[in-house]
């Protein structure tokens, strides 16, 4: 089934100011990260969307979702207990539905013609239970993500059966556990940080949640590790890019990927060629 | 198909296993040659790797041991230098085929099949240790490893609760503490990688974690073996070993990988090994900063402290490969690869360490058995081999994978009381000796891959004594222990390496069974061989007074032993419980500090263990054992002058590139190797003159045989190295009991002369003093050494020549590397303590040296002991002079016989050449026979021309000898010491000075050693053929007679060929 809500995370207590930069988007309107990822979720089809916000912060967000204001929900997470709980946080606004679950301080750029919310959903027309978006990493950068020991699909070049998920693995754990046959050497499955993920996940973070000790953190990853032992569970293989906006020169990366993908791509490329011809090591901002 | 192939390919076991001898046995030398062809057609073509090697083994036993005496008497061969080439740099197998094409030309022949022999040899070990490293390297999670090229591809990085500081400004710092591990058996060493990997079925070791302590030192045994790690703010890597005293700041990629610079190696090979800095970014050209900047953050880095608790080297307690274990534990926990950052490791987190262990140890250039991180797991645990199945990198390579599989045993079944009966009846030593179990390894290794039939059924024994031995211990059953273990070192272990044990061990057996009687309940042998770790089992009543008991006997018996025997350090007693947890971590703060002696290394003051400098009192005594020795200073400061200078050296060794070095006609040589014609009046003769009471024999036992303690300083004539005739025989009472029967079959007795030094004369004395000298009945003289030499710090152009222009043997790469490494070091050791400067830096004894053998006569005419044999017996005629390890030489009335015939004043014995007979030979020089030292042949080539090489024994006239000297036997009676002197240094004069690079141990702390190169200079006996006055003669003897014991590594080899034949010369006391 199709899903129609989505769940926005962007509680962090140190970060969640990221989806309220403001950026130029692919048709050069400055716009706030958190507008330009609703754009693209209500343009794929999306009906609502809920963010799972930082205590006080709900004037700040309610004034970038821009026109999109009404059709959010923002669900505010009072203690910070984990990304597992920031999910659960919205198991009201999602009821028995499927939804889709995006990080509020990554941007997604499609390198097809569907954007990747779009890509995402067709694949969730097909196919039942949690899916979640991939892309082949390399080694060094596992220490960053979620990793998925998958299979491929017979037939389907894009699509993976997952057995197990392991958050931030080593590169010997990978090795040992979760080689995808195809990929290159030393690239592993890693989240795109886009998934469609069903009602059951909500029901067993309710149960997760409940077991929680004080001071205890809930992750997402040992609840997706059960859904993968207990039910169907696919990993999809994207056409596009993630950005996380946080990291150094993530906002950078996402801009010029941005502008690049649109109209005035050429302005661009001539200005990073000026900037680089002018530039040399070690120059002074004045 | 043919019969051998059949063995090695048959699924039957009952032919699988055949011993290669048998199967030999009835073949004849045609189809014996026919079955090497076939063979030699499998081991090219065959795919599975473990039958491709049994093959080598096969091919390699049939030329060493089954083909020569089949071959045709007297064919002489030639081995290709182009083949001996291939050898050294390790291309064995084209190698090989140059062996064959010479066998085609000349037919098959003893040198050509000595050579076959090694080149199959070296292939078989060469194969198994390129599958072992492609394992290693295979294992997954040690892949990525290889693949990081570039610090930015960099996938680890350390822990938070590492990093941040604490108030106070300093970091947590990670602790890892290791027990060691005991085997109670080891199945006969299957242990070994090669043999898990073919055999998983019989690999099995019953394996304890210990903590420990020193009895008498320590209040209580703990883990003994430590390893720090914490972020400091410089961004090096900061290694340190306590024990060592050694430590290094590192800045650079290349010192990582720089193994042997300094004594850090097993700390760099943990850092590789452990992903912190990945073997695959070796050589990349990037830097190390960069590299801790990703891992650590910007403007940090890591110390790595590791200590051992004073644990003496060659424990036998696998202290080294837990150690590795452990500093790669905390390395992996510290940078996030293990789930734990503190307590015990999982199940899968042991497996790992002991995988990355392994890695370690290769990258090294060591290799340890797979049992040898058993102190990473807990407690009492059986370990097994795996067969490899489908899915493994194993699976259709080898029968067996690369890591066991580790069973620890629970309460149920070793309830707690059969380990507390254990801990109260063993008493845990260390037996001070140092010992290489390398040989050991490999004599092992290809006796299970020919399945010697003494050999295969002790290995069923062994394998049915470890269940013994688990199911005593399941019934707490110690005593019955006790006697299994006694029986493994009885029956299985020596039946498959009789050097297992030693007189050392034997003795101190004897004695706890003397002292206690039947309260002495066993022995068990730890690790590779006896004399160092090793357990006693008592009655736990008396455990307490047999601690004491066993610090005494062993005390005793080193002192009794330790001239003939290699002791790196005085013998201890430990005292160990069962470690029950494993490899453990904390993080310690505050006022948890490192170990003490971290910090006293620390000080600016403090000196590096090696490299201290010998103390007043050493210098004082070096000095005088000079005084003693009749050092001539003057001498010494012309050959110093003359080597600075290059007079003396490498290069002058050699003879000018324009000799001409032929080989020697068939009259250059009287064939002694068969009674022909003649030879009973040749007989008749030497009998007549040797019960005229003419002869003397002398045996050359002043030097230290450095390849057979690798430099140890110990006196092998007084060596016990083998068991004859019941015994364990010492070199000296092999000859003595050769003199006696001589002696007694021509009712005469017969003067034996022993040369020594100032090495060994007085250890020799006292020795034979204490065995009555072993009760021989004709004159036993000593001859002590008059002529004395200073060693040198090597210059570095005779290093540089001898490491670089010398054909030397390329070792494994890996430990080509490591070896390149430390020459390097030592080169620039030799260049800062001042080349041609006196070597004092170590104990007296090992500072000077012998002067070579060519004085040795002589000695006997400065010393007065040819007076007293002249005037114990005016009719002395003939000496008989020969190495000490020459076990064959003896008074042989025919060759005795032939020598008086010929008239000769000098009669060298020569034996027929084969590829390890190495060093000069005998040859035409410009069209004269003489005798050419290996290091003054004008090129490496021209020694594989020669067909004989020289044994040193020599048949001496002694009055055309003391001609030479210009002496008469007035004279020497008259013993004017001026006269007799100057005579000895005009016939020196006559004679080229060698320069050689010798190497020397130094040991220090607990057991720990260095070798160093040092220079010596000497004249040497077979150069006397040059002088044509000498009146030289030559004579061809069979092998068993001329053949040298000059590495224990030839024990099996020369044990199987010419004890019995030595054994048939020798009359026993």
């Amino acid at each position: 089934m199709i899903p129609t809500k989505a769940v926005i995370t962007a509680a962090s207590p140190t970060d969640h100011h990221l989806p309220l930069q403001t950026l130029v988007d692919s048709e050069g309107v400055p716009k706030t990260a958190l507008a330009i990822i609703l754009d693209d979720l209500f343009a794929s089809g999306i009906g609502s969307a809920a963010v799972i916000i930082h205590p006080g912060t709900r004037e700040a967000y309610l004034q970038a979702a821009g026109e999109h204001a009404d059709r959010l929900t923002l669900i505010e997470q009072s203690d910070p207990r984990g990304y597992g709980h920031a999910v659960w946080s919205a198991h009201k606004f999602t009821g028995d539905d499927s939804f889709v679950l995006l990080l509020g301080d990554h941007l997604y750029l499609s390198s097809g013609e569907s954007s990747c919310v779009r890509q995402m959903l067709e694949v969730t027309a097909t196919h039942d239970g949690c899916i979640s978006a991939v892309n082949p990493t390399h080694e060094s950068e596992l220490r960053y993500y979620g990793t998925v020991a998958a299979t491929r699909v017979p037939a389907s070049p894009s699509l993976f059966v997952v057995h197990d998920v392991v958050e931030k693995p080593t590169p010997t754990q990978a090795e040992q556990e979760l080689i995808v046959p195809g990929l290159r050497a030393g690239n592993y499955l890693c989240f795109f940080g886009m998934h469609s993920l069903t009602a059951g996940v909500m029901e067993r973070l309710e149960e997760e949640v409940s077991l929680l000790g004080r001071g205890e953190k809930l992750g997402l990853t040992p609840t997706l590790a059960f859904m993968a032992r207990s039910e169907k569970y696919l990993a999809a293989e994207l056409a596009g890019e993630r950005f996380n906006v946080g990291e150094r020169y993530g906002l950078l990366r996402a801009q010029l990927s941005l502008a690049l993908a649109g109209p005035h791509r050429d302005e661009v490329l001539t200005d990073i060629i000026e900037i680089t011809a002018h530039s040399r090591p070690g120059c002074q901002s004045s | 198909m043919p019969k051998l192939l059949n063995i090695i390919t048959s699924e039957d076991p009952s032919v699988r296993d055949t011993a290669l001898g048998e199967a030999c046995a009835e073949l004849s030398l045609a189809e014996l040659l026919e079955e090497c062809i076939e063979l030699d057609l499998f081991r090219r073509e065959a795919g599975n790797l473990y039958e491709r090697v049994r093959a080598l083994f096969f091919l390699s036993a049939i030329h060493r041991v089954h083909l020569p005496p089949r071959l045709p008497p007297r064919r002489m061969g030639y081995i290709p230098f182009g083949g001996q080439e291939h050898l050294l740099r390790r291309r064995f197998a084209e190698a090989i085929d140059v062996f064959h094409l010479a066998v085609a030309e000349q037919g098959a022949n003893d040198a050509l099949s000595s050579a076959l022999a090694e080149g199959y040899y070296e292939l078989a070990f060469q194969t198994l240790a390129a599958q072992v490293r492609r394992s290693v390297r295979t294992v997954r999670g040690h892949q990525w490893m290889f693949r990081m090229g570039h610090p930015a591809d960099h996938p680890l990085s350390i822990r938070d609760e590492l990093l941040g500081p604490l108030p106070d400004g300093s970091r947590r710092i990670l602790r890892e503490r290791t027990p060691v591990r005991m085997d109670l058996s080891h199945a006969g060493w299957s242990d070994i990688f090669f043999l898990g990997m073919d055999y998983p079925e019989g690999a099995r070791v019953l394996n304890v974690s210990i903590d420990l302590g020193v009895h008498g030192r320590d209040p209580e045994p703990r883990p003994p073996i430590e390893a720090h790690v914490r972020v400091i703010d410089e961004p090096v890597i900061v290694l340190t070993s306590v024990d060592l005293k050694a430590t290094a700041r590192i800045g650079t990629l290349g010192e990582i990988f720089d193994f042997a610079k300094d004594d850090l190696g097993l700390l760099k090979a943990a850092v590789i090994a452990s992903g912190v800095v990945p073997p695959g970014i070796e050589g990349s050209g990037q830097g190390l900063g960069n590299l801790l900047e990703r891992m650590v953050g910007p403007g940090r880095g890591l110390e790595v402290v590791s200590w051992v608790n004073g644990i003496p080297k060659g424990s036998r307690l696998a202290v080294s490969t837990n150690l590795l274990a452990a500093l790669i534990g905390a390395l992996m926990r510290a940078t996030g690869q293990t789930g734990s950052l503190t307590g015990p490791l999982r199940e899968n987190e042991r497996r790992l360490v002991l995988a990355r262990a392994i890695l370690g140890e290769w990258l090294g250039g060591s290799g340890g058995g797979w049992q040898d991180c058993g102190g990473v797991w807990p407690g009492i645990k059986l370990i097994t081999g795996v067969p490899a199945e489908e899915g493994d990198p194993e699976f259709n390579v080898s029968r067996g994978c690369l890591l066991p599989a580790h069973h620890v045993f629970g309460e149920d079944e070793i309830p707690e009381s059969s380990r507390q009966a254990l801990e109260n009846s063993l008493v845990l030593v260390h037996g001070g000796m140092a010992q290489d179990v390398g040989p050991i390894l490999e004599m092992v290794t290809e006796k299970y891959l020919l399945r010697s039939p003494v050999a295969w059924a002790a290995r069923q024994e062994a394998l049915a004594l470890l269940e013994e031995l688990v199911n005593s211990l399941q019934k707490g059953d110690i005593e019955a222990l006790g006697r299994a273990a006694t029986r493994n070192f009885r029956g299985p272990i020596q039946s498959i390496i009789p050097w297992a044990t030693n007189l050392f061990t034997e003795t101190l057996i004897a004695r706890a069974e003397q002292e206690f009687g039947e309260d002495f309940w066993g022995f068990w042998m730890l690790g590779g061989m006896s004399g160092g770790g090793m357990g006693f089992i008592f009655a736990p009543e008396r455990k307490t007074e047999a601690q004491e008991a066993m610090a005494r006997i062993m005390e005793e018996t080193k002192d009794q032993l330790q001239a003939a025997l290699p002791f790196g350090m005085n013998p201890v007693v430990y005292e160990f419980s069962i470690n029950h947890t494993g490899t453990c971590a904390d993080l310690l703060e505050g006022g948890m500090q490192l170990p003490e002696s971290y910090h006293r290394l620390q000080e600016p003051a403090s000196e590096g263990g090696q490299g201290a400098d010998r103390g007043e009192a050493e210098s004082g005594a070096l000095r005088r054992l000079m005084e003693e020795s009749g050092f001539d200073h003057n001498v010494h400061e012309g050959i110093r002058a003359s080597v600075r200078a290059g007079r003396i050296g490498m290069l002058s060794n050699r003879l000018p590139p324009t000799t001409r070095i032929e080989d020697v006609g068939a009259d250059d040589v009287v064939d002694c190797s068969v009674v022909a014609q003649g030879g009973e009046e040749a007989r008749r003769r030497g009998a007549e003159a040797l019960a005229g009471g003419e002869v003397a024999v002398v045996t050359l036992a002043a030097g230290a045989g450095s390849r057979w303690t690798g430099g140890a300083g110990t006196c092998k004539a007084l060596n016990p190295f083998a068991p004859l005739g019941g015994s364990y025989r010492t070199f000296l009472e092999v000859h003595l009991a050769k003199s006696r029967k001589t002696a007694r079959e021509h009712g005469v007795p017969l003067p034996h002369i022993f040369t020594t030094s100032y090495l060994t004369h007085d250890p020799t004395s006292r020795f034979l003093e204490s065995a009555s000298n072993y009760h021989y009945d004709g004159p036993l003289f000593l001859s002590p050494g008059r002529t004395v030499g200073l060693r040198m710090v090597p210059t570095e152009r005779d290093l540089r020549f001898a490491w670089e222009e010398t054909p030397q043997q390329q070792l494994d790469a890996q430990q080509q590397k490591i070896r390149d490494s430390a020459r390097a070091a030592l080169i620039d050791w030799a260049r800062n303590c001042g080349e041609a400067s006196d070597y004092t830096g170590n104990l007296p004894e090992q500072c000077l040296h012998p002067m070579g053998h060519f004085y040795e006569i002589p000695n006997l005419v400065l010393n007065g002991t040819l007076r007293l044999l002249l005037e114990e017996r005016p009719q002395l005629k003939t000496l008989l002079l020969h190495n000490v390890d020459t076990l064959g030489a003896s008074v042989d009335p025919v060759i005795l016989g032939r020598h008086l015939e010929r008239g000769h004043g000098l009669t060298f014995e020569v034996i027929t050449r084969r590829l390890a007979d190495r060093g000069g030979g005998l040859a035409r020089v410009d069209g004269t026979p003489r005798l050419v030292e290996g290091l003054a042949m004008p090129d490496a080539e021209s020694e594989f021309g020669l067909s004989y090489y020289n044994s040193m024994t020599t048949w001496i006239d002694l009055d055309q000898y003391l001609a030479l000297l210009g002496l008469t036997r007035e004279e020497v009676l008259a013993s004017d010491q001026d006269r007799l002197a100057r005579a000895v240094r005009d016939l020196a004069e006559c004679v080229p000075t060698y320069l050689t690079i010798k190497e020397v141990k130094k040991r220090w702390g607990h057991g720990q050693e260095a070798v160093y190169p040092v220079a010596q200079v000497e004249n040497l006996w077979g150069d006397l053929t040059i002088l044509p006055e000498a009146n030289c003669g030559f004579f061809l003897v069979e092998r068993q007679r001329g053949q040298q014991l000059k590495d224990p590594a030839q024990l099996d080899e020369w044990f199987a060929e010419s004890s019995q034949y030595v054994q048939s010369l020798c009359e026993w006391e």
